[in-house]
């Protein structure tokens, strides 16, 4: 007699498409960029009544792109197993940053799991090897508990790949548990804003140092994999991997602030990249994809 | 599956005078966009928007087609261009003492 979990697998392990990733039983999404954005889009900051409002840290971001990784001197690299990357792009200058994002709702406080296959260059604007010029590549949950439930928090889990700091190449994998202060917009006491992705706050994960394949030349990319579990029950994360590394994040906590009036059972999904000179830097995502246990 | 289509704020509440451009937009998979400048505020007189190509997202080149920024707010001017290859921009050309406030979108289709 075959269990149905034994079943499920093989099945899984059957389809090329899903075979190079471990989906907890349910897939909530899979997201192959060649198979266009996917409802992955640009993250834009808060504002009521004129978009001055806006925070910087957000203005400056723009949407992301579908991407064949085009170089100038080979032309296309293309994706992991097909032509097309989500590609975030943050501008040509030190401190900038992009994200990318997709807003779902869940249906059940349990454990979840974010697969993803991704790699990072900086703009190819120079023929040197550029490796300190990304500032980091990074993921983060946005999600608030259930209307009826309990508690009411708002929980932001955030991870970045350190990459280079003033241009140190430190190479390791941080969080942080702090935002900014509140911040009321306009007039009618319904929109606030808050800047979660300041460059401050950030901590590291002890053993967090990794050491990617960032190949030779600005132009050349290899595809990494990352995994970052969580469960939305306890709100704590319960594990990370990237490549061949299994990460401790005993000492782990998310940015957690009090529930917000209009975000019951959020359940947003986003990356980001970070410039550390004056030159664009493009973080690339081949495949994303999302399961939980329910 | 139906084509794909996109919709990019390339630029949005961007002040701009003298010259300017939009980021790199890369759009290979795309056949034909439509660019749209809307103007949340402008003064002076109308500038010029010029489309460019790029053979790598870093080396621009024009590809011929141009049209004038709007010069009242909530107007809006407009360029289509196919057979772009794999980058687009606009540059902006504005006179001396002119300046307008942006929204930059970017539609594309397969």
């Amino acid at each position: 007699m075959i269990s149905a979990d034994d079943l499920r697998r093989a099945v899984q392990y059957a389809d090329p498409r899903l075979s190079r990733f471990d989906p907890l039983p349910r897939i909530i999404c899979f997201d192959d960029f060649d198979r266009g954005f996917c409802g992955w889009t640009q993250l834009v900051g808060n504002y009521e009544h004129t978009l001055d409002a806006m925070l910087p840290g957000y203005a400056q971001h723009t949407q992301s792109m579908l991407s064949t990784l085009p170089a100038w001197d080979f032309g296309s690299h293309g994706s992991a197993d097909g032509s097309y990357a989500l590609k975030v792009a943050a501008k040509a200058y030190k401190g900038a940053q992009n994200v990318s994002i997709k807003r779902l709702t869940f249906r059940k406080r349990g454990p979840i799991r974010i697969e993803f296959y991704f790699t990072f260059k900086p703009e190819a604007n120079e023929l040197r090897l550029s490796e300190t010029d990304v500032r980091s590549i990074g993921f983060l949950y946005d999600l608030q508990t259930g209307d009826k439930d309990a508690d009411a928090w708002r929980v932001m889990p955030h991870l970045r790949f350190l990459n280079a700091l003033d241009g140190q190449h430190l190479q390791k994998w941080q969080f942080k548990r702090k935002t900014t202060p509140f911040r009321s917009l306009g007039t009618e006491n319904k929109t606030v804003t808050h800047y979660h992705l300041s460059p401050e706050d950030w901590e590291d994960i002890p053993g967090g140092e990794q050491r990617l394949c960032y190949n030779e030349i600005p132009t050349k990319v290899n595809w990494h994999y990352g995994c970052f579990d969580f469960d939305l029950e306890t709100m704590q994360a319960t594990g990370f991997r990237c490549n061949d590394r299994v990460f401790d994040l005993s000492g782990y906590e998310p940015i957690r602030i009090q529930g917000m009036r209009n975000l019951w059972c959020m359940l947003n999904f986003a990356f980001f990249v970070e410039s550390d000179t004056d030159k664009r830097s493009f973080l690339y995502l081949d495949s994303v994809c999302v399961s939980g246990d329910f | 599956m139906v084509p794909e289509s996109q919709a990019a704020v390339v630029a949005r509440n961007e002040t701009w005078t003298g010259q300017a451009a939009t980021e790199p937009y890369e759009a290979g998979w795309a056949r034909e966009a439509v660019i749209f400048v809307r103007a949340l505020k402008a003064s002076g007189a109308a500038g010029r928007a010029h489309v460019e190509l790029s053979p790598d997202g870093m080396n621009w080149v024009a590809e011929g087609t141009t049209f004038p920024l709007p010069t009242d707010s909530n107007k809006v001017t407009f360029a289509r261009v196919t057979q772009f290859g794999t980058w687009l921009r606009i540059r902006a050309e504005l006179p001396q003492g002119s300046s307008v406030t942006v929204v930059v979108t970017i539609h594309v289709k397969a």
